[in-house]
């Protein structure tokens, strides 16, 4: 028996009708249609459907869509900055090569945003275990790690949010 | 990969979970994190009827960690809070590293206490610390309330004790002691998102001359199908002063005790290799933190 629920997904509200056993991961690509989070191995190990979640990274591969309602969800669409520009930390993964195929890099990026809002100077040790979570298959992590510095240093200097 | 179809309820407070529990039984799975039960789900290994989803129960979330009174941790504390509180690394470092070594960072926001020791994986991080500590589970139902100390709460592999409408509430942590420490570590194939081939946390407390043994107690994980407290350590430790040798002769011993099995993570005879390294490591970092070294 489906269910109205509202989601409030990058500060917009989106009233969906989900079953109980709908997961947030396909609600979000396939009723909501922001195709930007992505599917990797829908068991909870790779990272790429990485949400925020009350600005905590959470799998929505294995949250329930019917168990976020009345949670703030941001996705990597949430990020745009005013007239379309890119987010610090996405403009840093640009500059430095750390996308590739691009697949994990939404997840990638959204884990390295949950990490400088808690921590906005980590350590490169802080960087790998708090990015751990999110598998790359292409560029090896060292680009990516540097973006995540470049970022930091754009973070402490300018107060993004 | 569906899930089932199931009945979602979402209870406010205590009581109405306690209802629910009570109500629905065996045929109903508690979802807190998710992050093992939505993977069984989804693998159809389990398929309950009902979910209780206990994140809209405030009272079972959060840390009391109040100057010599221990600590209380809500059953549905995310294992981030535990990992990220000062009160929890300042008073127990074993558990806020061990809490901090789970999973993934996403895991770690999403996963509970609770869960971490309901699941009863022989391969959990956070009981053994917690089992070190001399953690006692607190266990409600519409009847009441019963405690037990963590050690007899996990039986075996996805065993517990737990009656039909019971469910795991909260954690009550000792205050340490005086000139004592915990200290945790694991073995495993990486550091990140991988199931430890050995776990170990060792407590140690020692009397007024700050040197002799007074209580010890080594927790092994992993190599057991539930948390298994050395009983030979205490034997050979108390009343001793710390030397090699007798850290050789007591890393053997814990050798002796573990009962690993072969898997795809590690073969037993690598396991007791392990758990000798683990020992080894873990009494002598416990010892010197314990004396304030």
């Amino acid at each position: 028996m489906k269910k109205l629920i509202e989601l409030n997904i990058n500060d917009r509200i989106y009233e969906v009708a989900v079953d109980a056993r709908d997961l947030l991961i396909d609600v979000i690509r396939k009723k909501v249609g922001l195709t930007g989070t992505k599917k990797g191995c829908g068991d909870g190990d790779c990272g790429a459907c990485t949400v925020l979640i009350d600005g905590k990274p959470e799998l929505s591969c294995i949250k329930l869509a019917i168990a976020s309602q009345g949670k703030k969800i941001t996705t990597i669409e949430g990020l745009v900055q005013e007239g379309g520009k890119l987010h610090p930390i996405q403009q840093a993964y640009v500059d430095h090569g750390a996308v590739q195929c691009g697949f994990c890099t939404p997840g990638m990026i959204l884990s390295s945003k949950a990490l400088l809002d808690r921590n906005p100077q980590p350590t490169e040790y802080d960087i790998k275990h708090e990015l751990s979570g999110n598998i790359c298959r292409c560029t090896g992590y060292k680009r990516i790690i540097e973006a995540v510095e470049a970022a930091a240093k754009v973070w402490s200097k300018e107060g993004v949010q | 990969m569906f899930l089932n179809h199931f009945e979602y309820f979402a209870p406010k407070t205590p009581a109405e979970t306690m209802e629910l529990v009570a109500r629905l039984g065996s045929k109903a799975k508690i979802l807190a994190g998710g992050t093992d039960l939505m993977v069984v789900m989804k693998a159809k290994a389990i398929s309950p009827d009902y979910l209780i989803d206990i994140n809209g129960v405030e009272e079972f979330k959060g840390i009391i960690c109040e100057e010599g009174k221990g600590a209380v941790i809500g059953t549905n504390t995310k294992l981030a809070e535990i990992q990220f509180s000062e009160a929890i690394q300042a008073k127990y470092p074993a558990l806020a590293y061990a809490a901090g070594e789970v999973g993934s960072s996403q895991v770690r926001h999403m996963a509970s206490l609770g869960g971490n020791s309901c699941n009863a994986s022989p391969a959990a991080e956070t009981p053994t610390p917690l089992v070190a500590i001399g953690a006692k589970v607190v266990l409600s139902s519409i009847s009441g309330e019963r405690e037990l100390p963590l050690e007899e709460f996990i039986l075996g592999v996805r065993q517990l004790d737990l009656a039909e409408g019971e469910m795991l509430t909260k954690f009550i942590l000792p205050e340490p002691a005086q000139r004592s420490a915990c200290r945790y570590a694991y073995m495993g194939r990486r550091d990140a998102m991988e199931i430890d081939c050995v776990n170990m946390a060792v407590s140690i407390e020692l009397t007024d001359d700050g040197e002799t043994v007074k209580d010890v107690k080594l927790v092994m994980g992993s190599v057991y199908p539930r948390p298994l407290v050395s009983k030979e350590v205490p034997a050979l430790l108390i009343g001793q002063k710390l030397s090699d040798q007798l850290i050789e002769k007591v890393a053997e011993a814990t050798q002796g005790e573990a009962k690993p099995i072969d898997d795809i993570r590690a073969s037993a005879e690598y396991r007791r290799e392990i758990v000798k390294v683990l020992a080894r490591r873990l009494l002598k970092e416990a010892y010197a933190a314990a004396q304030g070294v």
